[in-house]
């Protein structure tokens, strides 16, 4: 089969280009990583970022034929006969198909992802019954791997102001804690023209999220959190 | 500074407004599916009404908020530069109070 891989050094190339690879598929190789690790193998230039290769670490988020998810991941058999794989879009660039995550963990930082309680501390840990519990399930299984933020238009357009989808549904993870005490000063930080509202829900979000959890979803809850304290 | 219509309040704003001229689309549509005014006489004198009246200029404030929330979304993720912003923003504002105004000229005093 044939694989297009967008290719860019800083140090000798001034745009970024795509290369051709031919490589069949071993019986061995079941998903698109194992190919990706075989032409590095042989060009040891190829530059990508990877580490638990099975779905768990979100290090080798990239777009695949125009979809993002994680080359780990995903069949070579779901790819067909040509694959085309590009850096997350909307990302910058720093080489091939690594891209500076920098500004995507600052918004992630900024919705506090910890449970805040002013209160004393526990003699022993924070405890939470099991139906509390179960309301966090569907968000803390985020990875971080930014396959979601990286498909938002709305992030594309304003990825410094917009907190995205990922650090939204974070947002709400820790808005759904029964230990959390920062209900208020969370909610407020999202009601402003930019935080959260620049959601249009265009819900890409959910339809590449290689967890199979819905960023829109807790983004709408966020919204009715929000309405419900206002009226 | 925090502007009045913003965050929350403007995405209700936007919510409300779109059930409004929904129901406003279908009262008309059905009104002209089943009581259609025969001649300009009978359509003048049914939009003298009051209540028809009410229901208009309502729609038309539904609208231009409807419309002023919309925009100022498109304009916030594709105006970037400043003073682009300075002159677009309140362009549109100006031309959505004008309709809003020429509205109120022509609806509110027919009798």
């Amino acid at each position: 089969m044939k694989i297009s891989i967008f290719r860019y050094d800083p140090e000798r190339d001034s745009e970024g280009r795509m290369q051709d690879y031919e490589i069949e598929p071993e019986p061995h190789e079941a998903m698109l990583l194992d190919l990706i690790l075989r032409l590095k193998g042989e060009d040891d230039t190829l530059t990508l970022r990877r580490s638990c290769r099975e779905g768990v670490c979100g290090s080798d988020a990239i777009n695949i034929n125009g979809r993002n998810g994680l080359a780990c991941i995903t069949p070579i058999r779901a790819l067909g006969e040509r694959a085309v794989l590009r850096p997350l879009p909307g990302f910058p660039v720093i080489r091939d198909l690594v891209v500076d995550m920098t500004q995507f963990f600052k918004q992630y930082v900024s919705i506090k992802p910890y449970v805040v309680d002013p209160g004393p501390m526990p003699d022993k840990e924070r405890r939470q019954s099991p139906q509390a519990r179960e309301r966090l399930d569907g968000l803390y299984e985020c990875i971080l791997c930014a396959c979601c933020t990286s498909m938002c238009p709305s992030y594309w357009w304003n990825p410094d102001k917009f907190v995205g989808p990922a650090g939204l549904l974070q947002a709400y993870r820790f808005l759904a804690d029964s230990r959390d005490r920062d209900t208020k000063a969370r909610l407020d930080d999202l009601d402003d023209v930019y935080r959260l509202f620049r959601c249009r829900t265009i819900m890409n979000c959910t339809e590449v999220c290689p967890k199979a959890l819905a960023p829109s979803r807790a983004i709408e809850r966020i919204r009715l959190m929000l309405a419900e304290r206002a009226l | 500074m925090r502007s009045v219509l913003t965050g929350l309040r403007a995405w209700l704003v936007q919510r409300v407004t779109a059930l409004y001229l929904l129901a406003f689309i279908i009262y008309f549509i059905a009104h002209f599916l089943f009581a259609s005014p025969s001649d300009y006489d009978t359509w003048r004198s049914y939009a003298a009404q009051g209540d028809v009246k009410l229901l208009v200029l309502a729609g038309f404030v539904a609208l231009l908020l409807h419309a002023w929330v919309g925009l100022r979304d498109v304009m916030l993720d594709y105006v970037k530069p400043i003073s682009a912003r300075a002159v677009a923003l309140p362009l549109v504002a100006g031309a959505l109070i004008a309709i809003g105004l020429w509205m109120l000229v022509t609806i509110a005093p027919l009798r």
